[in-house]
């Protein structure tokens, strides 16, 4: 019985594709490529590739130039000659695998985030921005709008999602955002809490805050200042923008660059070309290992 | 001679396979400490990301195009494609408005589409529509730009009026389709009704060869796009000052280069907001959904390198006169 070498390498790479999805889902990685509220996607990938393989497993077996099943259009490989062309396109489909599945996803560092530009401006950038926190509510209204769900009334259940937040737990966050005597940025509230302190430092002036990100420096920052910062991801890390804190610590001239901190400290305003911008000084701080959430989603109210 | 063929491509096979399961093994060893540089790793981690978020779009496109290759035949496209060309290509947009669809998983259905006898310029504008217009985009910029319509509604607008008039130049400018591989014997005319498990078996099988046909030109565009992400820095594209021209090429390469996905693509745009007029922004969100770095590489795959070339510039010069053209509105 003939072996087909094409068709046998095809099944392994739709084997491998499945397999490094799978491997994706199992080790929870996924969340360090893309943003895991949209994994449904890539476990219905899975259910493509296998289905695949098990189409495709048959034709290795099948002889060549036996396709009395196919009458239109036959495929574009039945003369299953190799040539080189046919090799650099096999090897291109391989290379992700190969990659995907031997090295670890690494987490985006402050190189990535230099390349967008500079940090402080970024972030000066981003308190123009619409806030967030009108956006997250935006969000309701316009499932309410849509699908007219009245999000007050008892029938109204939320559905569930991974970073998903009732109103009345953004409500309660936004209430201890308000009034507790520390501003915790955990990693589900951290935009909300990020876009309001960043809309309106002074009204946070004083308060003491805690949070964990990487140390980022720039050329001209002063010996005892830099950024504690996150990666915010939309939809994949391709689409990721850096966000952060301006900090001051002396003796910060010792810290690395992209280690990774845990801070405390009060908040204050400072100046960045005429624009206000919050500022952390701290008085606690050590340094963390990376935490198996490096990064920062939005947070969802409703469900595509 | 025909032994010797034989045996060289013996030899290509065994060092492919061996080629491959060399690569198999760092699976089951751990590679801690095998120093490459930091770079590579932020590379290949944006790499994986843009294909791990494109595949699955690019599995439901190369299916969509089996079950056309397989269920759909040229006598229902003759009778459903009107033969007035201006009403096919207002077909054609009207039909990707609707059709939720993102520019990789496109390709594949278009290339089917053309090849079961759908006029060019009808493809191209489905082509174009399909990931430009449908409701998740519009929905995630309105959200991204804080609750502002106005944004969604000259994406969609603008867009629509550029996919019609590009639609129509490529009808005058290309008469024929443009395929890559047109083989007549190819063609051949589904006759007889086969038995339908026999035909969902085949919708697969052509899924199956049109993925590996489709994906390689994936791959090689998310590795550009990855590329430039890792090492291109955003700022050396705004290095004379910040007219509104200059800012709108900038944001019409960046959207080309960054090769975003339509649903995400509006956060970024929106992060630009206070770098650059509102009008560049509408380039960058109309350009990116009708082509970019990894569709362009995936529509060479399926049309003829020349045509490829024409597209481009159409939609680039089209898009940039409509752009520009809303800031005198």
């Amino acid at each position: 019985m003939g072996i087909n070498t094409q068709q046998s390498l095809k099944a392994m790479i739709l084997g491998l594709f499945a397999l490094f999805f799978l491997k994706l889902h199992m080790t929870g990685d996924i969340g360090k490529y893309i943003n895991p509220k949209y994994d449904f996607m890539s476990k219905i990938a899975i259910g493509f590739f296998l289905i695949f393989l098990l189409i495709q497993v048959p034709r290795i077996f099948q002889k060549r130039h036996a396709h009395h099943d196919c009458t239109n259009h036959c495929c574009h490989h039945h003369h299953e000659k190799w040539n080189v062309g046919k090799i650099i396109s096999f090897a291109i489909v391989i290379f992700p695998i190969m990659t995907g599945l031997t090295f670890a996803p690494a987490t985006l560092n402050s190189s990535l985030a230099a390349n967008n530009g500079s940090i402080l401006s970024q972030i000066s950038y981003q308190k123009e921005e619409a806030s967030l926190e009108e956006l997250l509510n935006q969000n309701s209204e316009s499932l309410t709008e849509k699908e007219s769900i009245d999000i007050y009334s008892s029938d109204y259940e939320p559905l569930v999602n991974e970073n998903y937040l009732t109103e009345e737990e953004i409500k309660s966050k936004h209430e201890k955002l308000q009034n507790a005597e520390i501003i915790e940025m955990d990693e589900d509230i951290f935009i909300s809490y990020y876009s309001s302190i960043n809309d309106n430092p002074s009204s946070f002036e004083g308060r003491t805050i805690k949070m964990k990100g990487f140390v980022f420096k720039e050329g001209d920052f002063t010996e005892n200042q830099f950024v504690l910062s996150r990666f915010f991801i939309t939809h994949c890390v391709a689409d990721a923008s850096v966000i952060g804190f301006l900090a001051e610590l002396d003796g910060a001239d010792q810290l690395q660059q992209d280690s990774w901190l845990e801070i405390e400290g009060g908040l204050a305003v400072a100046n960045y070309h005429g624009m206000e911008i919050p500022k952390i000084n701290v008085t606690n701080w050590k340094i963390i290992e990376e935490p198996e959430e490096p990064y920062i989603f939005p947070i969802q109210t409703w469900v595509e | 001679m025909q032994t010797k063929l034989k045996n060289v491509n013996q030899f290509l096979s065994l060092l492919l396979i061996g080629f491959f399961l060399l690569f198999l093994v760092p699976i089951f060893i751990d590679y801690e400490g095998f120093a490459l540089p930091k770079s590579f790793y932020q590379f290949n981690t944006i790499f994986l990301s843009i294909l791990i978020e494109a595949i699955p779009f690019v599995l439901i496109g190369v299916l969509i195009a089996g079950f056309i290759q397989m269920f759909i035949t040229e006598d229902h496209i003759r009778t459903f494609i009107p033969k007035n060309k201006i009403l096919a290509i207002w077909m054609g947009c009207i039909i990707g408005s609707l059709f939720p669809a993102c520019e990789c998983g496109i390709v594949p259905i278009v290339r089917r589409l053309i090849e079961k006898g759908v006029p060019l310029y009808a493809g191209v504008a489905f082509l174009l529509t399909g990931p430009l217009i449908n409701p998740i985009v519009i929905l995630s910029t309105y959200m991204a730009f804080g609750n502002d319509l106005e944004m969604a509604l000259l994406r969609m607008g603008v867009g629509f009026v550029a996919a019609l008039l590009i639609a129509f130049i490529v009808s005058i400018l290309y008469p024929s389709n443009q395929l890559k591989r047109v083989n007549k014997k190819k063609t051949i005319i589904l006759k007889k009704r086969r038995p339908i498990g026999t035909r969902i078996m085949d919708m697969f099988k052509h899924s199956i060869d049109e993925f590996f046909d489709m994906s390689k030109y994936l791959i090689i565009g998310a590795m550009v796009a990855a590329l430039f992400r890792t090492f291109v820095s955003i700022q050396s594209l705004f290095p004379f000052g910040d007219g509104l021209l200059h800012s709108t090429v900038v944001m019409m390469v960046l959207a080309y280069v960054l090769s975003l996905c339509s649903e995400a693509d509006a956060f970024i745009a929106a992060s630009f907001k206070t770098m650059v007029p509102s009008t560049s922004i509408l380039a960058f969100l109309v350009y990116g959904p009708m082509i970019d770095l990894k569709n362009t590489f995936m529509l060479l795959s399926v049309f003829k390198f020349k045509f490829v070339v024409g597209l481009f510039i159409l939609i680039t010069s089209i898009v940039f006169t409509f752009v520009t053209l809303t800031n005198f509105l």
